[in-house]
């Protein structure tokens, strides 16, 4: 197992967000995270890529502890995570924003960027075009000068996608990819999750609440629900599980009735 | 001075309010050195541009973790600690007086002596070129813009440099550069270090000008003059700076001149008042209509976050 996460707990004052969660993701899957709104869901992310700091539990990635790594080791050591709202940053230019994220830049020292300066030029060549393949791909060609601010949603959350995919991830934690990205887009958006995973061979966890999009592009599927794991399995099973039904679509179902 | 603030505040988006306390301690410093111990000049200079680094460390430990506005906060008070532990430690830093007084009545403390020497000397040279000896202002004046353009081409090389955008990027969004694998903390202590040696510069070159400063030359107001020239200039525009810096002047010193109709009207005690009055409403106005600065590029102020 890639990832491990074991009797996860965190409150946030008296609200338990996540109570006990245990799950696991294999390397080289796709693994969908769904639940109800408030089941704990990005918290638990927010735990695993260590942007908190778990109250219990342990957490280990390709076989080191990390629950209590600060998030930047997280992400240097190949767990990358891709945010709800994109965080792009906007008066940096698309090109900008993903090379940011390239490791290994000798430049980045204060004094290295002015006393190895021929070294770093090179390094920041490679970066350089190893960015403008990645951003090729993701089919944001045209717009690499162009300021992040001001692209749509969408295009924001492929520039994220871009950034994560820059610092050479393992496994990406992508918290609901989906939304807010108009149909074109999140078409295009669905291919490149696939392809990265056949090309790359990088892991994911998915936070989805479009059902179809999980149970097709997911191998297999953990449900939370009030801060704890009630089922894991494939997405067929997960369908027919009684209490995720309960829990989860019903209440779907039942605001469908009212609705 | 400006050019400090302007790494840690349009680089790496820390507002800094304190940025006078650099000045006054790496001043401060130097001439403790120089006056007590007999230091030379060079070494009392790295000896106080090294204070202000440990200043910067020291406030910076806990400083950074604050958000923002609270880190503006703390900045201001850490500035002010700065200023009245000058005032009232007056055994050490002469008190009140300044650093005049700093070995204590009866005798007079000087710590220039090595610098006005060497602006004695280009003095004489340059007089030796062109057969005429300019002023010592003048000597000083141009050593002060020739070396901060020498440090902003220097810093204007850093900010596109991978370290540069980093910082760029922290002034965004830090979390979005935690999650890129970049250690937040130990960039903004870099420029916050960065910003104090720039600051600490400009106190010693204070220092040397004035020949005797006391803590009421290191008023907080100090730290909203370069403010200002960053603003006039254009807050994310490097070269701005030396424009800033002009157009400050010429607004500081120029409106001292105004006393034609209708400010002629007041006498010259009230018309001091109106000065800085009108100075303000200026900058006011600047803000509402040209927020950007004179260089600054409008539509990177109007994208949403």
């Amino acid at each position: 197992m890639l990832l491990e996460a074991s009797e996860l707990r965190k409150s946030f004052g008296g609200v338990v967000a996540v109570d006990g969660a245990s799950f696991e993701v294999a390397e080289g899957s796709i693994t969908g995270l769904i639940g109800p709104n408030g089941a704990g869901k990005t918290t638990a992310f927010n735990l695993i890529s260590g942007f908190l700091r778990a109250d219990a539990g342990a957490v280990r990635f390709a076989g080191s502890r990390i629950e209590r790594w600060r998030g930047d080791r997280i992400a240097r050591a190949g767990l990358v995570r891709v945010f709800q709202t994109p965080r792009v940053l906007t008066k940096m230019t698309v090109l900008e924003n993903v090379m940011l994220a390239a490791k290994n830049q000798l430049g980045e020292g204060l004094f290295l960027a002015l006393a190895a300066h021929a070294r770093v030029a090179k390094r920041e060549r490679e970066v350089r075009e190893r960015a403008l393949a990645t951003i090729e791909t993701l089919g944001l060609t045209h717009l690499v000068d162009a300021f992040a601010g001001t692209l749509s949603g969408g295009q924001r959350k492929l520039v994220e996608l871009g950034r994560a995919l820059m610092a050479e991830p393992r496994m990406i934690l992508l918290d609901e990819p989906m939304a807010g990205v108009a149909p074109v887009l999140a078409e295009q958006l669905l291919d490149h999750i696939r392809k990265l995973r056949v090309e790359h061979g990088v892991t994911m966890l998915v936070i989805e609440h479009d059902m179809d999009v999980v149970m097709t592009i997911s191998d297999r599927i953990i449900v939370m629900d009030e801060g704890r794991v009630i089922a894991d399995g494939l997405p067929d099973e997960i369908q027919r599980n009684e209490r995720v039904i309960e829990a989860y679509l019903g209440r779907l179902d039942s605001k469908a009735a009212e609705a | 001075m400006a050019l400090g603030l302007y790494v840690q505040y349009s680089l790496a988006g820390l507002p800094n309010f304190g940025h006078v306390a650099f000045m006054a301690v790496a001043a401060y410093g130097m001439a403790i050195l120089v006056v007590r111990f007999e230091a030379p000049l060079l070494l009392a200079a790295v000896g106080g541009l090294l204070a202000a680094v440990f200043l910067a460390i020291v406030m910076g430990a806990p400083a950074l973790r604050l958000r923002a506005d609270y880190l503006a906060i703390a900045t201001v008070a850490g500035g002010e600690i700065v200023r009245y532990l000058a005032l009232n430690l007056s055994d050490i830093t002469g008190g009140p007086i300044g650093s005049i007084g700093m070995l204590g009545p009866g005798q007079i403390a000087i710590f220039n002596g090595g610098w006005q020497a060497l602006l004695d000397r280009i003095s004489g040279s340059v007089a030796a070129l062109v057969g005429r000896s300019p002023s010592r202002d003048a000597v000083m004046a141009t050593i002060v813009w020739a070396s901060l353009l020498l440090l902003i081409a220097l810093f204007h090389f850093l900010e596109r440099s991978p370290w540069g955008r980093v910082l760029r990027g922290i002034r965004e969004d830090e979390i979005a550069v935690v999650a890129a694998g970049k250690n937040v903390v130990a960039f903004k202590m870099q420029a916050l270090i960065l910003g104090a040696i720039l600051g600490g510069l400009s106190g010693l070159l204070l220092a040397w000008e004035i020949g005797v400063f006391s803590p009421m030359d290191f008023l907080p107001t100090l730290t909203f003059y370069a403010y200002l020239i960053l603003i006039l200039g254009g807050v994310n525009r490097i070269w701005a700076i030396p424009l800033g810096a002009f157009l400050f002047s010429l607004l500081y010193s120029g409106t001292r001149f105004l006393n034609f109709f209708p400010l002629s009207l007041f006498d010259s005690g009230s018309r001091a008042f109106l000065r800085l009055f009108l100075v303000g409403l200026l900058l006011v106005l600047f803000m509402a209509f040209r927020p950007q600065g004179i260089l600054g590029d409008r539509r990177q102020l109007l994208l949403e976050k």
